[in-house]
């Protein structure tokens, strides 16, 4: 049996960091990932955070990947705007919250997962190549087994090997958690659902439309009507020439009252001020003359598909600075009057000779789904198992407190306690289960970001509530003007924290996740206060099964998805919540079609379920 | 020991590409080699895994040849790509034109000795044959004038490198029956074409990252291509002009039948999946050929 140091379950952000460390650090570890590539299962909002805190030293992409990453990863822009709006119907009241985003914050990026996972992945490998080591994608971890003091590892499509430790980076619906026994299943209480889809927009617009410069970028948050009596909101992230559109709910107040992630979505959509953010000018296409012959319809077909493909590659070019210089460079056009007069002629060729139109649309190019960890409520108290140490989503963690949304860098901070203590193990030669895990478990404990994940802030706190201070405390109603009041005082806000953080966050998150805060405080605020925003483009929101057929699967013949309790509350309720309508009723039970599972994870909780075997399922192409 | 690495050699050649959007036909429905894209065969193709296989369980030394004109670069640079080869070999003279089989194989047999710095190869993979009008004589017939064991259509092999030998399994045809599988063991060097179906499999941690290292090996590699390439002339190979090119070629083509274009069978109908009726018509479509079987 071959012998490796260490493996690595999962390549998403957390086990590539966990990968990179470890050769930082001069050991032998292998990565194995179930996707057909590296960055094809993960998704995220995504805003990637380096972070300086006050106490403590939190662990940053940076640290791991050196200062290239700053320069040479593919990250969309930096975040400096951080926008919270309350939302009624066409009203919208808004809160600037950039200083709360910045609060303790070296830089804010916003990310796909997709393209920076891929980045990470070739630092990581290429450095684990050194020590021996490397990445493997396409294949999944079957199970792990302890005999005789070694620790064995079976996956489908390769002979066991042998490994001295484990670090387990297998996201939230880990299957090493479950089949070590680790930690129980995640339950509705302790997750969030988080849906998003793609929209393409040509850079300078978005700048234009966003009011940000080609050097920075802007996140809006939502809430209020939009959240549909959730607990959870809605967010927009710029990327370069893409935004990233979606919600994050509360899983259990989506069970309490079943709604279609997509639509959600949908309801984001047709806010007013995001109908204006999100239009675009796209080419609509004249159906094709049925009598005309067969030969002359594909030719019609092939041409108005390429054509229209040019006129978008040539638009995006033509709304980006640096795609112009590359055009211009190329020798293929000699100034930007030429590109726009091409754009012209194209445009008008499609119409005249094809009856293209053109209209006010937009575009979506990916549908994405999955589980967050709750940190507050399921982070792993004892994040080890033997010699299996959880990080990131795997280990349940990851900050989600009002308008702070984190789990990528959450986890590269996890990855690096977890390389730093099996490092540790490895050079003392003491593998005890206790030496290691209890080496990172104190670690972790000692992470600014478990703190997070306990308690109030009150720093924090206060410059959120300083962002609010215009709010007149009196028209919002009930006990929460109250708590406004109070805690806009400092001696107040300390007292008050303090004895919160006493009685524990548990019992206080309730009060402060409730269909109150997230809905009906920002529906007064934007009824009352709010400015009523306007717009007549009536968009073409893509049906679920639109949205499905556009995403890349490796089908299985069989399963990873076993429905044990056809017949369950719970299950008749993923016909609804499963992002893809995977589920439907029949005879009275529930089926599953497994072909469009994106493996979000949400029918879990009472489901045999299993990830695909390696190289099946989605391929995510921006995550 | 650096004495007991594999050699291995691959030949291969550079065809044109069938595939839909590449080839090109004259009016008369003969094959239009100018316009037609040309690429490394799909047999070649076969026959640069199987190498890469050996690079990957063995750590062989593997040096890639064809026989063609200039343009056979590109072949050679896509078997790179797949076998991550150590050398490429070009054989190119006005002097080989018009070559058959055996003329071919003289010039390939003079290739695979100038190999690995004229290091006896222990074992040179061909494709079954190819797929632009040739018969499969030429890896048997460059295996025989190379004098090495040869086996056709091998599906499996393994190397016993201490012992020196090679145990390969070949799918063997009998007419009315299905395939057999047969198991053979041969001493070091053997000649081996290698057949269509032939896929390498990597069940092991350290193959599956020796394949990564060797694919990305490869990218890098293939795309400086030329600083593997050795190109040779009848005279640097030292063939004898009479056995290579058309003097060496004793066939005689009698007639060549044409090959008319296959008109198209199948047409494509365009269903837009979101209109119920053209979805029911599709369903019926299959419905009733499910009922004629
Ligand atoms: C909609 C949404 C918005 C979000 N927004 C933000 C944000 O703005 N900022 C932020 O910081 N975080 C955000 N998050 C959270 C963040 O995306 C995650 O915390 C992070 O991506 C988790 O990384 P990970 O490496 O732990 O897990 P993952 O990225 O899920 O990686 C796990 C990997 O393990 C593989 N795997 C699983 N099982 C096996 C097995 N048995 N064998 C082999 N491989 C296996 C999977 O294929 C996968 O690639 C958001 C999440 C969502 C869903
Ligand atoms: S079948 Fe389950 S895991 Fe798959 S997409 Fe639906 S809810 Fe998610």
């Amino acid at each position: 049996m071959e012998k490796f140091d260490v493996a690595i379950v999962g390549g998403g952000s957390a086990g590539l960091a966990a990968l990179k460390q470890l050769a930082n650090l001069g050991k032998q570890a292998v990565l194995l990932e179930s996707g057909k590539a590296i960055g094809s299962k993960s998704i995220s909002g995504g805003i990637l955070y380096s972070k300086k805190p006050k106490h403590g030293k939190a662990y940053n992409v940076e640290d791991v990947y050196g200062q290239e990453f700053v320069t040479d990863a593919p990250l969309e822009r930096p975040i400096l705007k951080y926008i919270l709006h309350a939302t009624s119907n066409e009203k919208v009241y808004s809160i600037d919250l950039s200083a709360a985003h910045s609060y303790q914050t070296n830089y804010a990026y916003s990310v796909l997962m997709n393209k920076l996972n891929s980045w990470f992945a070739k630092q990581a490998g290429e450095s684990a190549e050194k020590y021996g080591g490397g990445i493997i994608p396409g294949v999944h971890v079957q199970s792990v087994e302890w005999k005789d003091g070694i620790t064995t590892i079976e996956t489908n499509e390769l002979d066991r090997f042998q490994v001295k430790a484990i670090i387990a980076a297998d996201g939230v619906n880990s299957e090493i958690a479950e089949l070590t026994g680790a930690r129980a299943k995640f339950v509705p209480q302790e997750l969030y659902q988080g849906a998003k889809v793609l929209i393409k927009l040509p850079e300078q617009i978005m700048e234009k439309r966003f009011n940000i410069s080609e050097s920075d970028g802007a996140a809006h948050l939502f809430s209020g009507d939009i959240a549909q009596g959730h607990i959870g909101g809605g967010f927009l992230y710029t990327n370069r020439d893409t935004i990233s559109l979606g919600g994050v709910y509360h899983y259990d107040s989506l069970l309490g009252k079943v709604v279609e992630p997509y639509e959600l979505i949908n309801k984001l959509i047709l806010n007013p001020m995001i109908r204006e953010f999100i239009k675009d000018e796209v080419p609509q296409k004249e159906e094709i003359d049925k009598s005309l012959p067969k030969e002359e319809q594909l030719r019609i077909r092939f041409s108005v598909s390429k054509l229209i493909r040019t006129w978008q590659d040539l638009r995006q070019s033509y709304h980006s600075t640096s795609g112009t210089e590359a055009l211009i460079n190329s020798g293929k056009y000699k100034s930007r009057e030429e590109i726009l007069e091409r754009l012209d002629l194209i445009r008008k060729d499609l119409n005249s000779k094809y009856g293209t139109k053109f209209i006010t649309d937009y575009v979506e190019l990916e549908y994405s789904a999955k589980l967050v960890p709750d940190g507050k409520r399921c982070r792993m108290k004892k994040p080890y198992h033997k010699n299996v140490l959880f990080i990131g989503d795997a280990a349940g963690r990851g900050i989600f407190v009002g308008p702070r949304i984190e789990g990528i860098n959450v986890g590269v901070d996890d990855a690096v306690r977890a390389a730093d203590s099996v490092s540790r193990s490895l050079d003392r030669n003491n593998l005890d289960y206790e030496y290691l895990g209890g080496f990172y478990a104190h670690s972790v404990d000692e992470s600014p970001y478990t703190r997070d994940m306990k308690q109030i802030d009150k720093d924090y706190l206060k410059i959120f509530l300083s962002a609010t201070k215009d709010v007149p405390k009196d028209i919002i109603g009930s006990r929460y003007s109250m708590i406004f009041k109070l805690m806009s005082s400092e001696t107040f806000r300390g007292l008050a924290v303090g004895f919160a953080n006493i009685l524990g966050y548990d019992r206080l998150l309730p009060i402060l996740e409730s269909e109150e805060t997230y809905n009906q405080v920002p529906i007064e605020l934007a009824e009352k206060l709010g400015r009523r925003m306007t717009s007549d483009y009536r968009p073409s929101i893509p049906t679920i099964a639109e949205r499905v057929a556009k995403l890349k699967y490796d089908d299985d013949t069989v399963s990873h998805i076993k429905v044990s309790k056809p017949t369950s509350e719970f299950m008749k309720k993923m016909v609804s919540l499963c992002p893809t309508r995977c589920y439907s009723i029949e005879d009275n039970q529930v089926v599953l079609q497994h072909e469009g599972c994106i493996e979000c994870g949400t029918c879990a909780p009472e489901t045999e379920w299993r990830h695909p075997r390696g190289e099946k399922g989605i391929t995510y192409q921006y995550g | 020991m650096e004495s007991s690495r594999l050699n291995v050699s691959v030949i291969i050649k550079l065809e044109p590409d069938f595939s839909e959007g590449n080839v090109s036909y004259n009016s008369d429905g003969t094959l239009n080699r100018a316009e037609t894209k040309s690429i490394l065969g799909p047999h070649s193709a076969v026959a640069s895994m199987a190498a890469l296989n050996t690079k990957i369980m063995y750590n062989a030394d593997v040096s890639v040849g064809t026989m063609g004109p200039p343009i056979a670069e590109q072949a050679l640079q896509q078997s790179q790509l797949i076998c991550d080869a150590d050398e490429l070999h070009l054989y190119s003279d006005r002097i080989f034109a018009g070559a058959d089989t055996l003329a071919t194989a003289e010039v390939l047999r003079a290739g695979v000795d100038k190999m690995h710095g004229g290091v006896k190869s222990d074992i040179v993979f061909s494709g079954h044959r190819a797929s632009d009008g040739e018969t499969g004589q030429t890896g048997p017939q460059t295996a025989w004038k190379l004098g090495y064991t040869f086996f056709g259509n091998v599906i499996g092999f393994s190397v016993d490198l201490e012992r020196r030998l090679a145990r390969v399994t070949r799918l063997v045809p009998i007419q009315g029956l299905h395939d057999v599988i047969e198991e053979l063991e041969a001493p070091l060097p053997i000649f081996i074409t290698i057949h269509p179906s032939y896929k390498p499999v990597f069940t092991t941690v350290s193959q599956r990252l020796t394949f990564f290292k060797c694919q990305k090996e490869a990218r890098d590699r293939s795309a400086l291509y030329k600083n593997y390439l050795k190109t040779f002339t009848a005279q640097t190979l030292g063939v004898d002009p009479k056995l290579v090119g058309l003097p060496g070629s004793p066939t005689i083509v009698y007639r060549v039948e044409k090959i008319p274009r296959a008109k198209t069978s199948r047409m494509a109908e365009i269903v837009d999946g979101s209109k119920r009726d053209q979805i029911k018509a599709v369903a019926k479509k299959i419905t009733d050929m499910v009922k004629v079987k």
